[in-house]
Formats: C-alpha cells, structure tokens, sequence
C-alpha cells in the first residue's frame, strides 16, 4: 500500500553520525527488514521513517507525500503520516485493558471517507469525500473483534497488559497496531524479547501477516536469522553507512565487502589470508594457509585492474563527501576475523596481490580426498548437522556436516572446498571481487 | 536578482517551518514558556535584592541624616556623600557595602563608648554561626541518619516498620518543634531566664547555658529535622544495592569492616553527596530554629537588621544566595561524575542481614527510645502545655490535678484577666481558625501551582533529555530549592515593597510559595517520568492521540502516585513553612506567622496548641494520601535529588 523513498538522509548529534547520507527505496508490499550490529543506526532509519525522530538532513517520502524534507523545512509529524509501529518493548498502555489499549486509537479517528466492511475491516479513503466523522461503538468493536482474531487474543480482552505473557503481550500490542489499518508497518526488534521457541513461531506467523494485510512492513532487527528469514529485501547497515541492499540469498551468497559476508550466516564465513595473482585466462592462483596453492575460478570474467579502477574512484567519491562537522565517528576498515589456535602478528601495507577468501562453512567438505590435511579441533552436534572446527596448520576452519555424524577431538581428517559460491575480496579496500570456484591442488 | 529574491523567501519560509515544526510540539512549546517564566520569577526576585544593597533606604543608615551634629557623625555623613552614586537617573550608593566591609560603629559595651567594626558586630559571627550550623547538621544528619539507615536495611534490627515509619516525624513536622521541646525541657529561670522548663520544675536540674541556647542545640535540632533526608537518600541506595557487589567481596575473604570501607561506603557516597546538598542551605536558611534557641546566625541578623539597616541586611541575604548558588555549582559537578554508580541499583537478590547478635535488643530499644523522644513526645508535650494554666507550670505531674485547665481551648468570653490577653480559646477563636484558612490557601494554591508546573517540568524535560534549554529550565526551576528559604523570602519582600498592594496579599504568598516548591514537585514528576519508557507516549502518538489525552488518558494515569507526591510535598511543607513567609505578610494571615505572634506574646499555650493541631493534621494528611494512593512524602524528598 505504500512506497517508502529516503534519499541523502542524515542524522548526526554534533559529529556522530548516527545515518550517513542514506538513500533508500522501499517497495510496495515489500518486507524490508533493517539489519547491522547494535547502535549501527538501523533503529534511527525506523524512527526517521516513522517521524519519530527527526533527520539533521535529506528527503523522506511516503507514496507521493513528502513526510520530510530539510531543504524545503517541511516535516510532517508522524500522527500524520498513518503509520504504525510495533515496539521492542511492546509499550502497551499498562493502565488499559486489552480492549481498550486496542480500541483507545480507534475511537480518536475522526476523518472523511471512513467505513468498516462486515467482517471487521476498516478502510479509510479520504478521497471518497463526505464529512468527518468518528467511528461508532459498534464498529469499534468488529475492528477490534477482527484484529484481535488475527493474533488469537480473544480471550484476554478484559485483562490488563501486566496479566499477560510476554507473547500475550506481543500479539496485543500487533492487533493495537493493525487496528487503525496503517499503510506501512513498522517494527523495532519485535521478537527480541521472547523466548527462542515463541520467537520462531512468531516469525511464521509476521510472515503470514504480511501476506493477508498486504501492508509495506519495515523490520528492524540485529538478528541476521530473522532478517534472512522474513525478509523479501535486507538493508545492511554498519556506523550509520548503508553496506547492501538486495534480496536475502544474495546478501548471502554475494555479500559487497567482508562486514556484510562476516555478518550474514551462521556459523560466520571462513576468511583466509591469501596472497596470489590475477593470470592471462581470468583466473587467480593464491598462496593460502601458508603452504597450500589454490586457483579460483570467477563465476564471470573480470579483470582486476579495471575492478581497483572503479572501486578507488567509488571510495573516492565517499571520501569527497562534504561534511558540515567531521564524522567523529570515523569509517574504518572492517576487522575480518581470521581464526587461528595462537594469534600471529599480521601485516599492515597491502599491495594489490593481497586478497582474502571467503567460504561459507557449507562449501569445506571432509573428505579422504580431500587436498588439505587438518584434525579435528571441536565438533558441535545437534543432530540435525555437526558443526566441525577444524586445524589447519596454525588455522582454524569451520565447517558443517549434515546428518549425525561424530567426530573424535584430534581425529586426522582431510578437507576440500566444493561449490563455487567462494568470494574473494581485497585487502586493500575489503570489497567483493568475485565469487566463483576454489580449488586447492 | 528574482531568483535570489524567491531564495530568500523559501529561506525564511524554511525557518518558519522549522519554527513551526518545533513549537507544534507540545514539550517544546510549554518549556519555551514555562523557561521565560522560570527565569522571570527566579532570577528577577534574586537581581532585586542584589539592587537593594544599593538603594538609599529612607530612615536606615545609609540615608543621609541632615541632623548630623559632631565630628564623628559629619565625618560619616561625608562617607555617606562619596558612597553615592547615579545610575539610569537613580540614586544609588555603594555605603551599605563599604561600611558592612570596612567600617566601625560607637558601640557601648559594659557602659564604656568602644569602636567596633560593623562587620564585626553584624556580620562576622553571623556568617561564622551559620556556616557551622551548616556544616553540623549535614555531619550530624548523616551520621544518624546513615547509621540507622544501615541498621534498618541491612541488620536484623527489630521493630523496623515501626522506626522507619516514626524516624520521619521530625522532618514532617515544623521546624520549630524541636526548638520549643527543647527549650520546654531543658530552659530554667536561672540559667535563662523566662519560666521554668520540665527538668527545672521536676527535677530542680538546670541544664547548662551551653545545652539550652547556641551553637550546640541548634546543630542538634537541625541535625535531627534533616537526618530523616539522609535516612532516605542513604537507605535508598542501601537497598537497591546489589548484595552481589558486597558477597563477590566477601567470597574473596575480605573482612566485614574492609568491604564495608572499600565497597559499602563508596557506593553510598553520591546519597551523601545529595545529603550534603540539601541540608547545607536548607540549614543555613532556617529561621526559626536558631531564632528559638537564641544563635546569631545570617536569617536571625537578617530580621534584627531589616529595620535600621535595610541595605546592609539585603547584603546578608545576598551571601546567603551566593551559598546556594555554590551549592548548585556543585550538584552539577556531582550529578555528572555520578552517572558511574547509576548501575549500583541492579536486581538485587537478597542480601543476608548482618546478625547484630546481643547488641540487637539494646539498640533496638535505643532507636525506640530516641524516636519516641524525637517523634511522639514532642505532640504529647504541646498536648501537655495547652492544658497549663502558666507555662512551666508541671505541678500537675505531681499530683495536683487542679493546677490543669482547659481555658486555651474552651473559653468563650472576652477575658483580660488569667493571662488570656481578651483571646478566645483555640476553638472559639476567630483569628485562629482564619489564620488556619489563610495557611490552607496558600498550601492548595501552591500546591496546586507547583505541583502542575513541576509535573510539565518533568514531563518536557524526559522527553527533551538532550536539549540545553530542557536542561536550563531543569535547574532554572530547582535553584530555589537550593537558595535558603529566608533568601528567596528575601527576595519577593523587597519585590512587594517595589509593587502596591502585594505586600500581605495571598498572591505574594502563593507566588513565593510555588516558585520554592516547584523543585519538590519537578524532582519527583522527572525521577519518574525518566523511568517511562518514550515508546509508551509515541505508541500513542502514532495512532494520532491528541497531546491532552495522552496526557489525561496514559502518562498520568500510570505516574499518578509520584504526580499526587508532587502535589503533596508543596502542600505539606507550606502548612508548616514560616521562614519563607515571614517576612511577606502580617501576624495574622497565616498559622505560623500567628504562631510565631503568641510566642512573642508569651501565650505558649496559643502556640502549643496550634503547634500540636498542625503536626497531627499533616501526620494524618500524610497517612490519609499514603493510605488513598500510595504516595508519601517520604518518598518524595527520597527521589534521586
């Protein structure tokens, strides 16, 4: 039902930049879920969104109407946008009954356009004319009836918030938003606070709320599983900078630099240090694990050169940026971790024959023919798949075999990585420079 | 030149949105007025005292005086002369401070005509008095107030209930009643003159002028009115304290008296703090304590020097500001360095209660016995005084129960004789239960005032907790509290002196009133309203609630308890207030500057009986509210302040 369009918008406490020059388009119908570790800014984004919070600078538009706008001083506030918001801590008016905290909304509407279908549904189309008025008793209740229906809360109307579980209080508080038939949903960590189990259920159950309000839902979370998850879009964010804004498998299975790879999937990607070159035929060969020789195959043809020429510019153009205060805040090279059994002191000045190379823990298989040898350092079974570590030299990889398989502490195994889902990035800058295929010789 | 006309235009266009947007938000738009406001009714009173010290007061020493006759006297006024000075068309002199500083008086001591410095005479041991009275109350009410906190939250003391609850009294009541108990028990004929008190006319002891008037029973009245504050503040944070903190000590095999020193003490060091912030001025603005128990201290010398030497006085008003003003300098300082100990109150588990063993029966009957002293036996006294035909006179108590009567209360005839001086009894007499409907007044509309300005202060501060302005209103609206009462009493008399028709009105009273009372009310509105989360009210404000019903409807209905707290402490502490008022209206317009009336008459039993019906009536206010909502004072003054 609506369509949600940020562009350049900013929001900084003196030199903290909470957003950085953030533009983003939201679809129609979209599940866009807000993703990025703790006080990385997702939680503002929301707030902005909603009206909530108010930006230093950019452009906020819903469908056709410009909810903000710092060049023209134009800021709707947010009872004006038709919006509703489902908070982390649920925020139910603790001194209303369930009924009342979801009808207390609906007997303030007082609008043109208003009518209630048979079963509860309330359509507000201010465009069909007619005077203000406000909403009946009656139809009050078939609202709250139906809302209340869609989260199964029927029998707890009369009770108070604090009579409730936390689950109970969760569903309340979705009905109360339902209720007033907002044109976008947006959500601030909505299951943080519930038990793993509930959690779960309560993801399915969001899913299918979208599906049946039809409603553009805005998701915040730090929980990288749920946003795969529920999400038909991920928007990365790291220090208030956007890092990836496409669909969940993509995000995955192509991350833009080593944060996002790093952030996305569980267990984390393996990363490697390699050193290596780029040949005539498009491939690389790499020296990794300190002894072992690798080629990689690109899934498509790049070339390397051409590749730093645009990324220098790009990182360039971010750094041109002008800035009415210097980010105190500042952007530093993403720290990818690379597990070893003792920590070795690493290099610091990089030239463009440095590169690390990601593999997803799916992508090591332990095989008897496999080119690396390793033993077992740590095996975690949970029947349904064994999360392995395994020591390679002073190296430490992780990898996931599925069915129940046990493995003894410091059994010899042999490794090999398969698929040709391995992403290689740049040392120098951290990005993406292709994914493709592996192969230890 | 169109174009950077329409720039122009959509700039100012631009900053009237930005304006707009601002103001229509309701926390903004009630700071912004309620910040003008502040600073008029705040700092307006304390710039015209600092503007007395320099105004020619007609009649008072630094007027010129055209009957100066002799070498001395013209020599002044040749002093007087150089000191004056015009400002804006206004005649104004700087005598008043360089004769307090700097210059002498002929003063007779034992018959003989000696020189003595004015500062001497009218300052030094003024100041001096009022910085040890200061100093000694903040020692002594923590001391005792600290020790029977930690005996109540982490011994296994008995009666806890009971002490806790009585511990209280003498900060609840007037600040006078332990002035009077102890000048009823403890003042003789021959030591100090007047009737004698209980010891004298029982037991024929005459306690020591040092024990009956000074420095040392002023320091211990003011310690005992004010430890109920530290009692509070410390047991507080006593209880919230995570028992953890203290066992992680003791599983490291540390000694009791080291973690209490290393650990206990430090985490009680910022309730201390707050202690010390309170008591400091509160003490050195009282006027009725050391005006009972007969110290010069600066509101004493205030009110002795307000008639010959109006200028001079508004300069000791002045110190007494600047006092406070220091006292608000430090605050800042600690509340900012405090924020370190704000994870101290976790969830606690609960803490094991140190085992007093046989020392628990003794000094559980030991605070019995000192809060019994301290708390009830005050009102059995003033219950006793009222029914003495003379003051002192206890003949009853020896077996003459003829020498009791009940005229204070129950004559209804216009006697002059029996010492009645043509007063009614208490019940009959008008201008008693006037003065009392006077002080309700007061106590309603300040409460009324203070209590709804304190809660918006409250209210927009939380919800502006970045902003400066949020900020400045924050500590423009507590200044008064810290100012001496007598300061900020002060400062709206010589405001009354400026406008017609203010002096003795209710407004004067009520205004003051609720500027010294916003504080009480907008420390406990913000302490709570901190503590609401934001997401309560912008669940609301999504949904389109209009400001006034999120109000009505959701923030007041759940802080109701700490709101009624915060029309209750105004309320509560203007039935009792005298030093604030005194100076602000006539004898009869309220009870205390009646009260305070009869003393001076020497009706004590007027003044017993209206001490003893205004102590029951706000001990039973405050179980009446504590009992209907659940708020009390005590949990008022106990806010983080």
């Amino acid at each position: 039902m609506a369509r949600i369009e940020l562009s350049h918008v900013t929001k900084r406490w003196g030199g903290f930049y909470a957003v950085d020059d953030l533009d983003l388009l939201i679809d129609d119908n979209a599940f866009v879920t807000l993703l990025g570790p703790s006080g990385c800014g997702k939680t503002t984004t929301l707030r902005m969104i909603a009206g909530l919070e108010t930006p230093t600078t950019g452009r906020i538009t819903i469908d056709d109407m410009v909810v903000f706008d710092s060049d023209a001083g134009i800021n709707i506030p947010p009872n004006k946008r038709r919006v509703g918001f489902l908070f982390q801590n649920y925020a139910l008016w603790p001194n209303m009954t369930v009924f009342k905290n979801i009808a207390f909304g609906l007997s303030n509407i007082k609008e043109a356009g208003l009518s209630v279908t048979a079963d509860g549904e309330l359509i507000r189309d201010p465009k069909a004319g007619g005077t203000p008025r406000k909403l009946t008793k009656d139809e009050i209740k078939r609202i709250v009836d139906r809302v209340s229906a869609i989260v199964k809360i029927q029998p707890f109307m009369d009770r108070y918030p604090g009579e409730l579980s936390g689950g109970q209080q969760q569903r309340v508080a979705i009905a109360r938003t339902l209720a007033p038939s907002p044109r976008v949903l947006f959500m601030d960590e909505p299951l943080s606070n519930l038990d793993a189990k509930l959690r779960l259920e309560m993801r399915s159950e969001l899913q299918r709320l979208h599906l049946s309000t039809g409603s553009t839902f805005v998701y915040v979370t730090h929980d990288q599983m749920e946003a795969m998850t529920l999400a038909t879009k991920i928007c990365l964010i790291s220090n208030g900078v956007l890092q990836q804004y496409d669909e969940p498998l993509t995000v995955y299975n192509k991350p833009n630099n080593t944060f996002v790879a790093d952030f996305v999937g569980n267990p984390a990607i393996n990363f490697m240090n390699a050193t290596g070159r780029q040949e005539s035929d498009g491939s690389f060969s790499f020296k990794l694990l300190d002894k072992y020789e690798a080629s990689f195959k690109p899934s498509e043809k790049i070339d390397l050169n051409d590749w730093y020429g645009v990324a220098e510019k790009e990182i360039a153009a971010f750094e041109a940026k002008v800035r009415p205060e210097e980010k105190t805040n500042k952007d530093v090279p993403f720290k990818y971790p690379v597990h070893m059994v003792n920590d070795e002191p690493d290099k610091e000045d990089f030239t463009r024959e440095d590169f690390v190379i990601g593999v997803r823990p799916e992508f090591i298989s332990i095989t008897d023919d496999g080119p690396i040898e390793g033993e077992i350092f740590s095996a975690m079974p949970t029947g349904m798949e064994t999360t392995v570590r395994v020591k390679v030299g002073n190296f430490l990889l992780t990898g996931v075999v599925f069915g129940g398989v046990t493995y003894k502490l410091g059994e010899k195994v042999r490794l090999k990585f398969t698929g040709d889902g391995t992403s290689i990035y740049s040392r120098i800058n951290g990005r993406l420079i292709a994914t493709g295929k592996l192969k230890v010789k | 030149m169109e174009a950077a006309k329409k720039q122009n235009v959509s700039n100012l266009r631009r900053k009237w949105n930005k304006f707009w947007t601002y103001i229509s938000k309701p926390q903004n738009a009630i700071l912004l007025v309620l910040g003008i406001i502040l600073t008029v009714t705040t700092i307006y009173p304390m710039v015209t005292i600092l503007n007395d010290t320099v105004q020619i007061h007609p009649g008072s020493i630094d007027a010129p005086d055209p009957n100066a006759s002799g070498a001395k006297a013209l020599e002044k006024e040749a002093e007087k002369e150089a000191a004056h000075f015009t400002l804006l068309g206004n005649e104004m002199t700087t005598y008043n401070w360089v004769n307090l500083f700097t210059g002498t008086e002929i003063t007779r001591i034992n018959r003989k005509r000696v020189e003595m410095a004015v500062a001497a005479t009218y300052l030094i041991p003024a100041l001096k008095n009022s910085v040890l009275i200061s100093i000694f109350a903040c020692f002594g009410a923590i001391l005792y107030g600290g020790i029977f906190a930690y005996l109540v939250t982490r011994t296994n003391l008995r009666f806890k209930k009971y002490l806790s609850a009585i511990f209280i009294f003498p900060y609840i009541m007037p600040q006078w009643t332990l002035a009077v108990m102890w000048e009823n028990l403890f003042d003789s004929a021959a030591i100090t003159g007047g009737s004698d008190g209980l010891f004298a006319s029982l037991f024929g002891i005459n306690m020591p002028q040092w024990w009956c008037e000074g420095l040392f029973p002023v320091s211990l009245v003011l310690s005992i009115h004010y430890a109920p504050f530290a009692y509070i503040l410390i047991g507080g944070i006593f209880r919230n304290m995570d028992a953890n903190l203290e066992e992680a000590a003791t599983i490291l095999n540390t000694p009791r008296y080291k973690t209490f020193a290393r650990v206990t003490l430090p985490l009680v060091k910022p309730a201390i703090l707050s202690t010390i912030l309170l008591v400091f001025s509160s003490a050195m603005g009282s006027y009725p304590i050391p005006h009972y128990l007969g110290l010069d201290t600066l509101s004493t010398r205030y009110v002795q020097m307000n008639a010959d030497r109006a200028g001079q006085a508004s300069i000791l008003a002045v110190i007494m500001m600047l006092f406070g003003i220091l006292i608000m300098i430090v605050n800042q300082k600690t509340t900012s360095g405090r924020k370190n100990y704000t994870t101290v109150t976790g969830k606690s588990g609960q803490s094991s209660l140190v085992n007093l063993r046989l020392a628990r029966t003794p000094i559980s009957i030991l605070f019995i016995l000192l809060t019994l002293f301290m708390g009830i036996f005050p009102i059995i006294l003033f219950a006793v005084e009222t029914f003495l035909p003379n003051p002192g006179d206890y003949s009853f108590l020896k077996g003459n129960t003829s020498a009791l009567t009940t005229k204070w209360w129950l004559n209804n005839e216009n006697v002059t004789e029996q010492g009645m001086y043509g007063q009614k009894g208490i019940l009959y007499n008008a201008e008693i239960w006037n003065a009392f409907k006077g002080t309700f007044i007061v106590a309603i509309c300040c409460a009324l005032a203070a209590g709804i300005i304190g809660t918006l202060i409250g209210y927009c501060v939380s919800k502006n907790r970045r902003s400066k302005w949020a900020a400045y209103v924050n500590n423009i609206a507590f200044l008064p509290y810290l100012m001496p009462s007598l300061a900020v009493g002060v400062a709206f008399f010589i405001l009354s002196a400026n406008i017609p028709n203010l002096y003795n009105s209710f407004l004067l009273l009520i205004l003051a009133g609720t500027v010294k009372y916003i504080p009480f009310a907008s420390r406990s509105s913000l302490n709570s309203m901190m503590q609401l989360s934001g997401e309560i009210e912008e669940a609301a404000i999504i949904q389109d609630i209009p400001w006034w019903k999120r109000m009505g409807r959701i923030i007041i209905p759940i802080q109701k308890t700490s709101i009624i707290s915060g029309f209750l402490l105004p309320f509560m502490t203007c039935l009792r207030e005298l030093t604030l008022f005194m100076l602000l209206c006539g004898q009869g317009k309220i009870i205390t500057t009646m009260l305070g009336y009869f003393d001076e008459m020497g009706l004590y039993a007027f003044s017993s009986g209206i001490n003893l019906i205004l102590i029951i009536m706000i001990l039973a206010f405050n179980a009446l509210i504590n009992k209907l909502t659940g708020a009390s004072i005590d949990s008022g003054i106990g806010g983080d302040s």
